[in-house]
C-alpha cells in the first residue's frame, strides 16, 4: 500500500503547510510562490538541494579558544544556517537526523569530528542509500567516540554502538537479541580514530581508521546470518533489515507529518523504503507531495529550534548580531533543545515533551524580544497566512484592536503558531 | 489541611474538568497525600554503577572482575564489615552516622532490559510491561486531583510525571518561573486562551492556562524562603536548592523530582564516575543542611534510583557496560538508617550481571504508603513488599 497522491494544485494553506513544514517557516510572499502549483513538482524542487552554503557564516568553530567556545561556536553556525541558509530543507533533514544518529557534545569536543559529522548529515539528507549513509555515520570520529566503539577491540569488546545501532539506528527494539549485539560488538571490533583525542587537541583532525589487529576475525551470528563478518557487514544487515524500514519511514512521518503519526501511513513509505532499498529521497518526496502530509495540519508542535527559526523566517529573515544568534542558541537548549547534545543517545521524543511551564514561558520571552521589545528587528508585519498557516484570521476577534507589533507577539505566543 | 490549600484542590479540580472537558473528573474525590510530607526523586540518568556506589570491599570477587576501576579498600569509607562508600559520597557520611541514611541492596525487576530506555520506561511507569502509559507520579496527581502536587526540577518533563489528564509542572529555573505579559495585553491574551480549540491546539492552551495559574501561585510565596546553606556551583544543586524554595513556599507539591544525567560510563569509569558522584553528594548534602534550617528535615525525604547498575565486570575501556539490578539510596529524617537487603552474590551471575532480588516497586510502595500516605495499590496496580526503610 503507497501512499495516495496530493491532486490537487496547492491552495494557498496547502503552500503555507509545506513551508512550514520544510522550511521552518517564511513569509507570505515564498509562499504565495508556490500558490497554484502541482504538489510533486513543488516536493521534488525543494528536494533538489546542493551543498551551497549561506554566504557570511560568521561563526568559524575552529576560531574557538576553548573547547566550550567551539562547541558554542558550532551550535550557532548550524542555528545561522537553518535561519540565513539557501536550503532550509536540507537543514531539517540534517537537524531531523542529529536527532536520529545521535552523537552528543558531553563526549565529542572536536572541531573536526563535529564538522564532519555535520557535513555527512547534510550530504545524506536525502540520500539515495540510507545504507550507505549509516555507514558514513559508524565511522565518523564523532560517533566512534560518542558509543565508544573506538575502544572496541578482540577479546575486550564494548557494546554500546553494536547495541544502539539496532535499538535505535535501524531495526528498533523488539527485532533482535542480546546475543546479536555481543556478536555486533565482536564483528564491530577494530573500528576507532587517531587523532584529536584529549581536550588540548579540541582543533586537531580526527581520522576514521580500521586497526586490523584489533578486529575479532571469527565466525560470527548475527541476525540469523553467520559469517566472518567484518564491521561494515554488521552495519549493513542491521540497515538492510525489513524492520529498519518502518522505524526510519516512523521518524520521518514524525518529523514531517504528525507527532503522532497514523501506522497505515508509516506502512506506506515504508515499502517504499524497502522497494528502493532504503532511497530517502524517493520516501521523502512521495511522503511530502501525499494526501498523508497534506491532511496533517497543526499536528506537530515545534520544538524549540522549529520555534526559533520558525520565528524568524516568518519575519522575513532579520539581520541579528552575533551574539544575539549565540544567545538564540543558548535559549534553545534552556528550551529543552541543546543543539548536537540531546539528554541521552536517544535523542528528543518531541511532541507534547517540548511542552512545560518553563518552556512556554521561554518561548513567551523570547516572542517579545522579537516584537515588542526596544530592540526587536524592524519588519514588515507577517501576514496571517504566514504566522498561522491559515487565511482566515484565526485569533482576529481577540487581537483585532492591536497594533501590528502586539498582535504578532501575541499570535507568536498562541498554540496555532507554536503548531506546524 | 490549610484553607488556601483546601481552596486550591477545590479550584484546580474545577479549573482541569473545565478546561479538558472531563465530567467524571469532578465525580473522583481528591485523595489528600498524607500531611505536608514531600518526597523528594532523584533520578541518576545512564545506569549507575552500584558496585561502585556501595562497594562490597571484603568480597573478594569484586576486586577480580575490577582490576582497574575497583575501589579499593583504603579509599572505600567502611559502613559495615563487608560494605562501604565510594570516597566521593564523604559528604554522606554525617547523614549515615546520625542514622538518616539508607541503602537498598540488589534492587531489580522481571525479565530486565538493559536499554536505557526501556529500563527507563519501566522505572518510570513502574510496570515492567509496559501497558502503562502514564508514569507513576502522574498517577498519584491524579489520585490526588491536583495537578501542582507533583513538579519537575529541570528542563524536560519525564515520563514519571505524565499524566493522561494533567500536565505536571516542570521549572527550570524558578526565579524564571513566572509570567511577564505587558500588562495592556493582559486581556487580548486571556480571551485567546479563552476559545476552546481541537487537538494538539487545545493542548497547548491548557498547557499555557495552567502555567499562569502555576507561575501565579509560586511567585505569591517563594519570598518565604530564606538561604539556609551554601550549595556547590553545579546545575544539580541549584535544582535541590529551588526544591528546598519549593518546599519552603509551602505551595503544595508532594513529590519533586530532580535529575543528574552522564552515568553511562562504558569508558574511562572512574574518572566520570567519580565526579558524578561527588557531584551528587555536594547537592545531597547541603540540600539537608538546609532544609534543617529551614525547619523542614522531618517534613522531607529523598530517594533516588538509575535505570539499571553495570555489569559486574569491567571492560577493555575501563568502563562498564549496561547491567542489570543495582542499589538505591534514600535519606533524610524520615528515613531508617541502614542497609536493607542482602548484597548480591558476585559468583552467581546472570549473563554476568548481578541476580536481583528485590522489586523497586517494593521501594516505591513503601514510600506512597508509610510517607505520602496513599495506597500503593492504587498507584502500583498490585501489591509490592519491599524493606521497611521509611521509619
Amino acid at each position: 500500500m503507497t501512499l495516495t497522491p496530493y491532486a490537487q494544485n496547492l491552495s494557498p494553506e496547502d503552500a503555507a503547510h509545506f513551508v512550514r513544514r520544510t522550511r521552518f517557516g517564511g513569509t507570505d510572499a515564498e509562499i504565495r510562490a508556490l500558490v497554484g502549483k502541482d504538489a510533486r513538482a513543488v516536493a521534488r524542487a525543494a528536494l533538489d538541494f546542493d551543498q551551497t552554503r549561506a554566504a557570511r557564516n560568521p561563526f568559524d568553530p575552529a576560531t574557538g579558544a576553548t573547547p566550550g567556545a567551539m562547541i558554542q561556536l558550532t551550535r550557532a553556525g548550524w542555528l545561522y544556517e537553518m535561519i540565513y541558509g539557501p536550503h532550509p530543507l536540507r537543514e531539517k533533514l540534517a537537524l531531523t537526523w542529529s536527532n536520529h544518529f545521535v552523537v552528543g557534545t558531553d563526549k565529542v569536543r572536536n572541531e573536526s569530528s563535529l564538522r564532519q559529522y555535520l557535513t555527512l548529515l547534510r550530504r545524506h539528507a536525502a540520500t539515495r542509500r540510507f545504507e550507505e549513509f549509516t555507514l558514513d555515520v559508524a565511522r565518523t570520529p564523532a560517533m566512534l567516540r560518542y558509543l565508544d566503539n573506538d575502544q572496541n577491540r578482540k577479546g575486550k569488546p564494548n557494546e554500546n554502538f553494536s547495541r544502539e545501532l539496532l535499538e535505535l539506528f535501524t531495526t528498533g527494539i523488539g527485532h533482535y537479541t542480546e546475543k546479536d549485539v555481543q556478536e555486533g560488538a565482536r564483528a564491530l571490533s577494530g573500528w576507532t580514530f587517531t587523532g584529536g583525542r584529549g581536550n588540548k587537541n579540541f582543533l586537531e583532525e580526527a581520522r576514521f581508521e580500521y586497526q586490523k589487529n584489533r578486529h575479532d576475525p571469527g565466525e560470527k551470528t548475527y541476525l540469523g546470518q553467520t559469517g566472518k563478518f567484518e564491521p561494515q557487514d554488521i552495519v549493513r544487515l542491521a540497515a538492510q533489515h525489513p524492520q529498519t524500514a518502518v522505524f526510519i519511514a516512523r521518524k520521518l512521518h514524525r518529523a514531517f507529518v504528525a507527532d503522532t503519526p497514523d501506522e497505515k501511513a508509516v506502512q506506506g513509505s515504508a515499502e517504499t523504503f524497502r522497494r528502493t532499498h532504503g532511497d530517502l529521497r524517493a520516501v521523502l518526496e512521495e511522503l511530502l507531495s501525499s494526501e498523508a502530509f497534506y491532511g496533517s495540519r497543526q499536528r506537530i508542535i515545534r520544538g524549540p529550534v522549529e520555534y526559533i527559526v520558525g520565528a524568524l523566517r516568518t519575519l522575513g529573515r532579520p539581520e541579528l548580531a552575533a551574539k544575539r544568534l549565540v544567545n538564540l542558541a543558548q535559549l534553545s537548549g534552556r528550551m529543552g533543545q541543546q543543539i548536537l547534545e540531546p539528554d541521552t543517545v536517544k535523542g528528543w521524543d518531541g511532541g507534547r515533551e517540548w511542552i512545560n511551564d518553563s518552556t512556554l514561558l521561554l518561548r513567551m520571552n523570547l516572542a517579545a524580544s522579537l516584537t515588542l521589545s526596544k530592540d526587536a528587528p524592524q519588519v514588515k508585519p507577517p501576514t496571517n497566512l504566514a504566522l498561522t498557516g491559515s487565511e482566515r484570521d484565526l485569533l482576529r476577534a481577540e487581537l483585532g484592536k492591536l497594533n501590528d507589533k502586539q498582535r504578532t507577539y501575541l499570535t507568536m505566543i498562541s498554540p496555532e503558531f507554536q503548531l506546524a | 489541611m490549610s484553607p488556601t490549600r483546601r481552596d486550591f484542590l477545590k479550584f484546580s479540580a474545577l479549573a482541569v474538568a473545565a478546561t479538558t472537558g472531563m465530567p467524571g473528573f469532578l465525580a473522583r474525590a481528591a485523595a489528600q497525600a498524607g500531611g505536608e510530607k514531600t518526597l523528594v526523586v532523584v533520578q541518576l540518568t545512564g545506569g549507575n554503577d552500584g558496585l561502585n556506589t556501595l562497594v562490597p570491599y571484603s568480597n573478594g570477587a569484586y576486586y577480580a572482575a575490577r582490576p582497574r576501576i575497583a575501589v579499593s579498600r583504603q579509599e572505600v569509607l567502611p559502613l559495615t564489615p563487608n560494605l562501604g562508600l565510594h570516597p566521593s559520597l564523604k559528604p554522606l557520611m554525617k547523614l549515615w552516622d546520625d542514622g538518616q541514611l539508607a541503602w537498598m541492596e540488589n534492587i531489580g525487576y522481571p525479565n530486565p532490559n538493559r536499554s536505557h530506555f526501556a529500563s527507563m520506561a519501566i522505572w518510570h511507569t513502574a510496570d515492567p510491561a509496559q501497558a502503562q502509559a502514564d508514569g507513576w507520579i502522574g498517577r498519584i496527581a491524579e489520585k490526588i486531583g491536583d495537578p501542582f502536587c507533583a513538579s519537575n526540577i529541570g528542563g524536560t518533563t519525564p515520563q514519571a510525571l505524565q499524566a493522561s489528564e494533567f500536565t505536571l509542572p516542570s521549572i527550570d529555573p524558578l526565579d524564571n518561573f513566572q509570567i511577564r505579559v505587558p500588562a495592556n495585553l493582559e486581556g487580548a491574551f486571556n480571551t485567546m486562551l479563552s476559545t476552546p480549540r481541537q487537538g494538539e491546539a487545545d493542548y497547548l492552551r491548557r498547557a499555557t492556562r495552567q502555567m499562569m495559574k502555576n507561575t501565579a501561585r509560586v511567585q505569591a510565596n517563594v519570598k518565604k524562603y530564606k538561604d539556609g546553606a551554601v550549595y556547590p556551583d553545579t546545575r544539580f544543586a541549584r535544582q535541590l536548592r529551588d526544591a528546598a524554595r519549593l518546599i519552603a513556599a509551602g505551595v503544595g507539591q508532594r513529590v519533586l523530582y530532580v535529575s543528574l544525567g552522564g552515568f553511562d560510563t562504558h569508558a574511562g569509569q572512574r574518572a566520570e564516575q567519580d565526579e558524578l558522584l561527588a557531584t551528587l553528594a555536594g547537592g545531597l548534602s547541603a540540600f539537608q543542611s538546609d532544609l534543617e534550617k529551614q525547619g523542614l528535615s522531618e517534613k522531607v525525604i529523598v530517594m533516588g534510583f538509575s535505570e539499571f547498575g553495570r555489569r559486574v565486570a569491567e571492560n577493555d575501556s575501563a568502563g562498564t557496560d549496561h547491567g542489570k539490578g543495582s542499589v538505591m539510596f534514600a535519606l533524610g529524617k524520615g528515613v531508617k538508617g541502614g542497609i536493607h537487603g542482602d548484597s548480591p552474590d558476585l559468583e552467581k551471575l546472570s549473563e554476568g550481571d548481578i541476580i536481583y532480588k528485590q522489586d523497586f516497586r517494593g521501594v516505591y510502595a513503601e514510600a506512597l504508603n508509610k510517607w505520602l500516605g496513599l495506597s500503593a495499590r492504587d498507584i502500583l496496580g498490585g501489591d509490592f513488599g519491599g524493606p521497611g526503610w521509611v521509619a
